[in-house]
């Protein structure tokens, strides 16, 4: 990373939203593309970011601040690139935890490796219907479904999301599912039908991308 | 003390207290506020050492908690509200609080009491896998082996997989009909073990306040019995959750509820956590009225709670309790390794006795192959973890640290490589109920090499 991002670099790491705003416009008036900062800046920090976590060592709270940062700068640069704003969102993603499970803590670091590594995310909480998850990510015009599940009751539920996909063309030229949680396994996911299936948040990060690039 | 006015007292305040969005709860009171008291009370943790030895420290843990509570509250999702209380409101609620309780019934009751940090008696133990799910034609002579064990005081009750070989969906007639199963073979093992009387937590199968009350009430679960729900980490609760709990006080029942911080989620690291898991057990018995207050609190990628990151505060955060209030606490171990390992093992000696020498009232577990893969446990751990508990409660900190380093470096490189051992069926005998003898002997060498750091076992 170049010096003049260095600013940048830092106010995402920290969180600092201000700074990271008045940082990436001042580049901008100096000439360099918001599409550059993001692929020679942001995203590269982002990558640490994530990779910190990983590793433990950094924590949830940090890591929320400095996508927030992100997701400020976004909004700035939106009138600014509207063209470009497919490249710099890596896909859209809807996530939730399935009816009858409050169980969040697994989908919301899911959410925040996701939108570090560059997705755009709409979270639709816990306890959610499979009405409402298949509403959403029409409404959403996403592209991945991320279900989550940490209890062997509301298997069935994340089951019925897949079967629903299934039964409607539409929604199956329109959708990929991946699935993970607690009692979900590989083997699981296979039979359930499911896209996609990962055993952690880093993994998620990793079958987010292959479906994405994988043809509908 | 639980009593239907302070009940009303609480759903009006979950009523009438402050509007807030969500995630300027999660981002603003809890993650901030942690951060905020971490500073202001100087909670600074020597990382090297898992049992605490620092009492001005756990004091200083006390404090924040009592302040960090104050502030933050306890979300209500289902009226967007925070239930608040002051800090006087906390301290006078607390001196109410029950110091001791019997639990189960006749010659199977079990007096569950407030220890101190080094206390010589030894604690409680609910010898059970708490919750982890197994197969129906294995649920009984599983439970059995747990409570069949004379160290094993109370237990909880497997989940089942299938009801009748049919997937169980919550609020669903199927949840309360696995709700009642599990009621139904809980007190058939019991009966066939000889312990009717012995206290269950419950119930776990069923998840929603209709599936969970149904089956507690007569020919389910007894006022004698343990009555558990989760609150949402971190600090959160919902209607539902208040739903059980007004049932559980109309029963009479033991109030047994426990908050699970995870470590590196909105808690943060070792020095928040400490004070999130202090002012969560704070909480459980000021706005939830709990008998008992327990907690297990998570690791997020390897999802036990053997690791230094989460015994480190665990250690420090229940001797702030108990030097500071009379409440009756309870942790669980939830180990990464399974039965057929000497991994689990040693994380038994690791948790059991830096929880002992810690103060807390009752151990519950252990929980293997983290609760998530079914049927990966069996009553022999249990056995060995009571076994533990007296052997435990005559060492002092500084002797206890010792041996908790020491079984540490047995398992700490299995931490992240899922060690979940066996299935219940294959490490023991299915008509004897007794363990393998390849199981027992693993079990035997283990207890001798232990017996060797200064573990009295006689
Ligand atoms: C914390 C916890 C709670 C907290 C949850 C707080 C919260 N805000 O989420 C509370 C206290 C509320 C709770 C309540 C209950 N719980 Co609970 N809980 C746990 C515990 C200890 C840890 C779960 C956790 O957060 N792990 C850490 C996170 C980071 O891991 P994770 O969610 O698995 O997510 C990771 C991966 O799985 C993956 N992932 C997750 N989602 C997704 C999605 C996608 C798309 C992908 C790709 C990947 C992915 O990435 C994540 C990051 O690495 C587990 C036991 C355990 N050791 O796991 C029990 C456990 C899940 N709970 C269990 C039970 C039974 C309950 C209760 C029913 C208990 C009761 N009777 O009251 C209630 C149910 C409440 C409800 N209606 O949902 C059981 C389920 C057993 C079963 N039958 O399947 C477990 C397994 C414990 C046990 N053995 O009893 N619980």
């Amino acid at each position: 990373m170049t010096d003049q991002y260095v600013n940048l670099g830092e106010a995402i790491k920290k969180g600092d939203v201000e700074t990271g705003v008045s940082e990436s416009l001042l580049l901008v008036e100096r000439g360099v593309k918001p599409i550059e900062i993001f692929s020679e800046c942001i995203e590269p920090t982002l990558a640490v970011i994530g990779d910190q976590f990983s590793r433990l060592e950094i924590f949830l709270p940090e890591m929320i601040n400095s996508a927030e940062v992100v997701k400020a700068i976004q909004n700035e640069f939106k009138p600014l690139m509207e063209a470009d704003q497919e490249t710099i969102s890596k896909g859209k993603i809807v996530i939730a935890t399935v009816s009858g499970d409050l169980h969040d803590i697994g989908k919301n670091i899911v959410k925040a490796m996701l939108e570090v590594n560059g997705f755009e995310v709409n979270d639709l909480g816990v306890d959610v219907e499979t009405k409402t998850i298949l509403k959403s990510a029409r409404d959403a015009d996403a592209d991945i479904i991320a279900l989550s599940a940490l209890m062997i009751p509301s298997l069935p539920f994340v089951k019925d999301v897949i079967d629903f996909i299934e039964a409607n063309e539409e929604a199956r030229s329109r959708f990929k599912v991946m699935v993970g949680g607690g009692p979900v396994n590989r083997e699981w996911a296979d039979e359930a039908g499911a896209d996609g299936y990962g055993d952690d948040a880093i993994e998620a990060v990793d079958v987010a991308y292959r479906l994405i690039d994988a043809p509908a | 003390m639980k009593h239907t006015t302070r009940m009303m007292d609480i759903v009006q305040r979950s009523l009438d207290g402050p509007i807030k969005d969500e995630e300027d709860f999660n981002n603003k009171s809890i993650s901030q506020g942690l951060a905020r008291v971490v500073k202001e009370y100087d909670i600074q943790i020597n990382k090297d050492q898992i049992v605490n030895m620092d009492d001005e420290l756990a004091d200083r843990v006390w404090e924040a908690a009592v302040d960090f509570l104050a502030s933050s509250g306890v979300y209500c999702q289902s009226t967007g509200r925070v239930i608040l209380h002051s800090r006087e409101e906390i301290e006078e609620k607390l001196k109410h609080a029950p110091d001791n309780v019997w639990i189960g019934a006749g010659t199977d009751a079990v007096h569950e009491v407030y220890r101190k940090v080094e206390d010589p008696r030894r604690m409680l133990l609910m010898g059970s896998a708490i919750g982890t799910a197994i197969e129906e034609e294995y649920y009984i002579p599983s439970l059995i082996s747990y409570v069949q064990e004379p160290e094993v005081d109370v237990t909880m009750a497997p989940t089942l997989e299938k009801i009748y070989g049919y997937d169980i969906r919550t609020r669903s007639p199927l949840e309360i009909m696995s709700s009642w199963r599990e009621a139904e073979l809980t007190l058939e093992a019991m009966r066939r073990a000889g312990r009717p009387g012995m206290a269950f937590t419950g119930l776990g199968t069923s998840i929603s306040d209709v599936g969970q009350l149904s089956a507690d009430g007569p020919g389910g679960l007894r006022n004698t019995d343990l009555h558990t729900f989760g609150i949402i980490s971190e600090l959160k609760t919902n209607f539902e959750i208040l739903n059980k709990l007004t049932h559980i006080l109309y029963r009479d029942g033991i109030v047994d509820p426990y908050a699970n911080p995870i470590y590196g989620g909105l808690g943060g690291g070792m020095e928040s956590q400490a004070v999130l898991i202090t002012a969560a057990m704070i909480a459980l018995n000021v706005v939830f009225m709990a008998t008992c207050v327990g907690s297990s609190p998570t690791h997020p990628f390897n999802f036990n709670d053997t690791g230094k990151e989460v015994m480190i505060p665990s250690s420090l955060s229940f001797q702030a309790l108990a030097r500071n209030s009379h409440l009756l606490t309870n942790l669980t171990i939830t180990a990464v390794g399974g039965p057929g390992t000497k991994t689990i093992l040693y994380e038994c000696v690791a948790f059991t006795v830096m929880n002992t020498v810690s103060g807390g009232s009752r151990i519950l577990g252990p929980r293997t192959a983290t609760g998530t893969v079914t049927g990966h446990f069996s009553g022999l751990e249990a056995r060995f973890t009571g076994e533990l508990l007296r052997a435990a409660s005559k060492l002092n900190r500084g002797q206890a640290e010792e041996i908790v380093q020491k079984a540490y470096e047995k398992y700490e490189d299995d931490l992240n490589k899922q060690p979940y051992g066996k299935h219940f069926k294959d490490v023991y005998d299915l008509k004897t109920i007794q363990p393998t003898d390849e199981w027992l002997k693993m079990y035997d060498e283990v207890k001798n090499e232990v017996a060797g750091w200064g573990l009295s076992f006689d």
